[in-house]
């Protein structure tokens, strides 16, 4: 399968491991309008590839993204109004949770991470940073409000370390090493260069696990962030039992036996319908 | 207004609530309760405060409700009992609904409801040679606000530890800083203060009524499950659209000038001042 054309970020395939990478290098990737619907087309395309079992999200260039593009705001005469419906609605598309990708998704972080960029951070499964990554959050130093991805880091990591760079702005920077200590991010590759390759082999390992599981496994934690504790896993207990009979149990321990790589059921992103309901966006 | 056992002050833009019982490691006295809301609602309502730093004198930070006046005069903390059964506690920015930046700055042992503090703060810093420690069940109390509140922000097995084994053992800062429990490690600890105030003339420097509408977003989203905090924040985020700050932000930016925010009191707007029950 070939991928369709874009002029804001990339879209490739590497065996079995989809790459959306950010491709504004010389506006630090940050998002205009035309990034924006983008980003949603190649969300829905990736996962609608069967030979994509993983997603890598990174940035070309010395930035990963820097949020919304203020030039564009400033001076196209519509600004954040351009937003107010989507955000209104709450109907988001431009990130792999807004658009209800279940297979597993790593975002490598290449470097600065400012502002609306931690959406991709807060909505990644898994993320990676380059050790000269930085991270900030400039919102409210220039007087805009941060809210969403803020709200999504906060129920993955200590939530001071997130109202801290919500209040402190553009006035400080998170190290790679502390958002590695705070288990905001997984793994430091150093030196920085190496990021793709560590994330291409983390994707691989990945890639061998039953995609119809890892599927399951991700509606049940990210659905558990919506509820209290029991209904977590009242909801964890629906998507195990779904699983059961499914061929990829059986295949599982016998390829383990047999000492073979396992020949897993195909699966794409459109699967479970009536699972995916318990994310609760708005449609 | 001047205060019996606390100790408020402004330097610049940021303002002081500091613990002033030090003969009695800043326990919390009938007296104290009572003005600790006075002292917040002073702050919150100064225009001139753009950031609050709260902190103690002498050596302890704060040492929860004083246990030596409830063994003496049940009757003075009558008051006190019934707010907590109510959950209509007055002691912390949070529970006096502050939407301005709070800064804890813990200068030495935090016991018990000393957390409290600790735990409705934006952004916590620390002496080196603090210490937190949750004796409650070590004297036959039950912890909850405190632990209950920690739990939603740091990983929750430390909080568990910590409520559990009482009074026989104590968090150091540098294990608070790993568990992001805390953000900042303060080395001599009698530098704390000057960090503390450093650290908020840098958070005095951005828009008063985006900080509120963020904390807003975000001290409410741990109400809710996921989707609806990300609604609710949405609307708090909408909510600034228009705001005369939004365009200074980036003209100052662009003029590479300090921006000239609009100030806002504590007043703020009534209908987003849910973020507590």
């Amino acid at each position: 399968m070939t991928f369709s054309s874009y002029d804001f970020v990339k879209v490739e395939r590497h065996g079995p491991v989809g790459w959306l990478i950010n491709n504004r290098p010389d506006q630090l990737n940050a998002m205009n309008n035309g990034m924006r619907d983008e980003f949603e087309r190649a969300w829905k395309e990736l996962d609608a590839d069967t030979d994509v079992r993983v997603i890598v999200h990174t940035g070309e260039g010395r930035a990963f993204q820097t949020g919304v593009d203020v030039a564009e705001i400033a001076s196209d005469g519509v600004g954040m109004e351009r937003y107010r419906e989507s955000m209104e609605n709450f109907d988001l598309r431009f990130t792999s949770w807004h658009n209800r990708v279940w297979k597993p998704v790593i975002t490598a972080v290449n470097g600065l991470c400012a502002g609306g960029a931690f959406h991709w951070v807060a909505d990644a499964d898994i993320v990676l940073a380059a050790s000269d990554a930085q991270f900030f959050d400039p919102h409210v130093s220039v007087g805009q409000v941060v809210s969403i991805e803020a709200i999504g880091l906060m129920r993955k990591m200590p939530v001071e370390a997130v109202m801290r760079m919500a209040l402190v702005g553009r006035h400080e920077r998170m190290s790679a090493q502390r958002a590695y200590e705070l288990g905001m991010v997984s793994q430091v590759v150093d030196p920085p260069e190496r990021l793709r390759d560590e994330a291409q082999a983390l994707a691989e390992k990945i890639a061998q696990n039953s995609p119809a599981a890892m599927a399951a496994t991700k509606r049940a934690l990210w659905g558990a962030l919506e509820l209290g504790l029991t209904d977590a896993c009242k909801q964890g207990a629906a998507e195990l039992v779904s699983m059961w009979g499914h061929p990829d149990q059986t295949e599982g321990p016998l390829a383990f036996t047999e000492k073979r790589a396992a020949n897993w059921a195909e699966m794409t992103g459109t699967g479970h319908e009536d699972d995916a309901a318990d994310t609760d966006t708005d449609t | 207004m001047t205060y019996e056992t606390l100790v408020v002050e402004r330097r610049g833009a940021v303002g002081w609530l500091i613990f002033d019982r030090p003969a009695s490691a800043n326990a919390m006295d009938a007296t104290m309760l009572g003005e600790l809301a006075e002292a917040w609602r002073e702050l919150d309502a100064d225009p001139e405060v753009r950031v609050i730093v709260n902190t103690g004198n002498g050596r302890a930070f704060q040492t929860g409700v004083d246990v030596v006046q409830m063994s003496r005069d049940r009757g003075a903390m009558r008051e006190q009992s019934r707010r907590t059964r109510d959950a209509t506690l007055e002691l912390t920015a949070w529970h006096n609904r502050v939407w301005k930046p709070v800064i804890c700055a813990v200068n030495g042992v935090c016991a018990g409801g000393g957390l409290h503090f600790v735990t409705d703060a934006d952004i916590v810093i620390a002496a080196s040679d603090a210490t937190f420690l949750d004796p409650h069940v070590s004297v036959g109390q039950v912890s909850a606000y405190e632990v209950v509140g920690l739990a939603a922000k740091m990983p929750v097995e430390a909080v568990l530890r910590m409520a559990l084994v009482g009074r026989h053992e104590r968090i150091t800062a540098q294990r608070a800083y790993e568990l992001g429990m805390i953000s900042q490690i303060v080395d001599p600890p009698d530098t704390l203060r000057d960090e503390a105030q450093a650290l908020a003339e840098k958070i005095a420097q951005n828009s008063p009524a985006a900080m509120a509408a963020t904390k807003r977003a975000l001290w409410g989203a741990l109400e809710l499950g996921l989707t609806d905090a990300c609604k609710q924040g949405a609307a708090e985020l909408v909510s600034m659209w228009g705001h005369p700050d939004q365009t200074e932000g980036p003209l100052a930016f662009t003029d590479r000038r300090t921006p000239d925010w609009t100030p806002i009191t504590g007043a703020g707007p009534a209908s987003s001042g849910e973020g507590r029950p």
